[in-house]
């Protein structure tokens, strides 16, 4: 067995970690990949994934039992979709407190869905905690810590233990200067034509693409942890 | 010859979840592979036959001739567990009768496993049902079940009271039932399945249904407390101990 699909949830209980930026990343990823992609939005009033993502992004609300069947509903449903949740800081406890309670990841799994978990480290304790309890809540997921190279050079690794052969998703630095260009929408990672005709020059065309390939990298390995994670299970529940 | 045991589920007010109760009773006695069959004193229309048709069966528990339905058949019928939906208000005279035909005896005896689920109601009338029944009780398995199911202000009224008519009962033992998002009780309520069913997205006839995974997910998260509650009492070592079980599992 093989995963058909998966969906990767994008965390931090702080604010500002660059989640956002993330879940872009990763969506045209995916779209680059030639996959399918859906995002959906947790942040309660900031609509910025859905100014770069239009097409792609539903925004969603866990506050009330409708908006929960509307996500988690959505999330499991059968169809051929890689789905990347950006989950807001003020939503973190509670969207896991729900994905813990009625056992999202084991429902996943059972329909051949693999779940990843990316979580932004910063060196705060109510991350450090957070952390640790997802690692013990959620143990059939793929639990990957994030080093954001832009909030600093420190990875914080003593502080998040590792499962053995998981490294850290690195999101390298992108000179300042071309912070501007991808933070204007529209803007699309997976659409080389856009830079052109949003006027980028060349040069720092250029520079994102390269800036792009390493995260790229970074992504496709991920890819192969969460087959891993799938491989490894069906060897110790015996298939 | 296994020991039948009768489970009586009542209360002396309506709409306090007693069928409720049972329905979760029958899943947990199902999910221990014991064979279970129920009464359901709602005559003439049964709501927990309507969940479990196959296991239940609509009566009268003050006519005689549903009381030798009842109780005539402990000894042959292939279920173990009888489990009894008393209908509000029945609950004294239903212990009264049974006292009347030496059940309660038979019970004192051993000879029959005999249990009492008292579902509370938010009001204090209920309390003085407490004494009441305690009179005919004597030391038979008394839960008193605080059903949180549909309420979030439930019991508002002074634990010291409560605690004087709990007292009462020699080895009466508490269970809490915890509250179910309405929603999810609703739609469990329309698909007319039990709670088991609904958990595996199955139908009335078994087959493959489409509920939404979020309530069903509720519904098991909410069935396992409930079943943990129930552990916690030893509810299935009570109906089945653990010398017939360690016999059956020889024997299979």
């Amino acid at each position: 067995m093989s995963f058909r699909s998966s969906i990767t949830i994008i965390a931090s209980p702080r604010p500002r970690v660059g989640k956002t930026l993330l879940a872009r990343l990763l969506a045209d990823f995916h779209r680059h990949e030639g996959r399918a992609v859906a995002t959906f939005d947790l942040n309660a009033g900031d609509k910025t994934l859905e100014h770069f993502l239009p097409e792609q992004t539903t925004t969603a609300s866990i506050r009330d039992i409708n908006g929960q069947i509307a996500l988690f509903d959505r999330l499991v449903a059968d169809e051929n979709t890689t789905k990347v949740v950006d989950l807001g800081h003020e939503s973190f406890e509670s969207f896991f407190a729900v994905t813990h309670q009625i056992g999202f990841v084991e429902e996943a799994l059972s329909r051949s869905i693999g779940v990843a978990i990316l979580f932004t480290m910063t060196p705060d304790k109510t991350s450090v905690e957070a952390y640790r309890s997802l690692r013990a809540r959620f143990s059939h997921a793929t639990l990957a810590p994030v080093h954001n190279e832009m909030l600093g050079p420190a990875q914080h690794r003593d502080k998040y233990p590792l499962a053995s052969g998981s490294p850290v998703v690195r999101i390298p630095v992108l000179a300042p200067g071309l912070r501007r260009y991808i933070e204007t929408p529209p803007f699309s990672f997976a659409d080389a034509q856009l830079a052109e005709t949003a006027g980028i020059p060349v040069s720092a065309h250029v520079e994102i693409q390269r800036w792009l390939r390493r995260i790229y990298l970074e992504f496709r390995e991920l890819d192969l942890r969460i087959l891993l994670a799938d491989l490894r299970s069906s060897i110790r529940f015996g298939s | 010859m296994a020991k039948p045991a009768v489970i009586l589920v009542g209360a002396d007010k309506g709409g306090v979840g007693k069928t409720t109760v049972a329905r979760t009773l029958i899943d947990y006695f199902g999910a221990h592979q014991t064979p279970t069959r129920a009464f359901d004193t709602e005559s003439p229309r049964g709501t927990l036959k309507r969940f479990h048709p196959d296991l239940t069966e609509v009566v009268n528990v003050t006519a005689v001739a549903d009381q030798m339905k009842i109780f005539d058949t402990l000894g042959s019928a292939d279920a173990k567990v009888t489990v009894i939906d008393v209908r509000a208000g029945l609950l004294s005279s239903t212990l009264q009768a049974l006292t009347d035909i030496g059940f309660l005896e038979s019970a004192k005896k051993g000879q029959i496993t005999f249990a009492v689920f008292h579902i509370l109601g938010p009001s204090i009338a209920s309390l003085e049902e407490i004494a009441e029944t305690a009179r005919v009780m004597g030391d038979a398995n008394y839960f008193l079940v605080k059903n949180f199911i549909n309420n979030t202000t439930f019991f508002d009224w002074d634990p010291a009271t409560y605690n004087s008519y709990f007292k009462r009962i020699k080895g009466a033992e508490e269970i809490t039932i915890p509250k179910l998002n309405e929603m999810a009780y609703e739609q469990v309520e329309v698909a007319s399945v039990p709670f088991v069913s609904f958990v595996g997205n199955k139908g009335v006839k078994n087959e493959a249904a489409n509920y939404s995974f979020v309530l069903r997910g509720y519904v098991r998260h909410w069935l396992g407390n409930v079943w943990g509650e129930y552990d916690r009492v030893k509810l299935v070592d009570l109906v089945a101990p653990k010398m017939e079980s360690n016999v059956r599992q020889a024997a299979g």
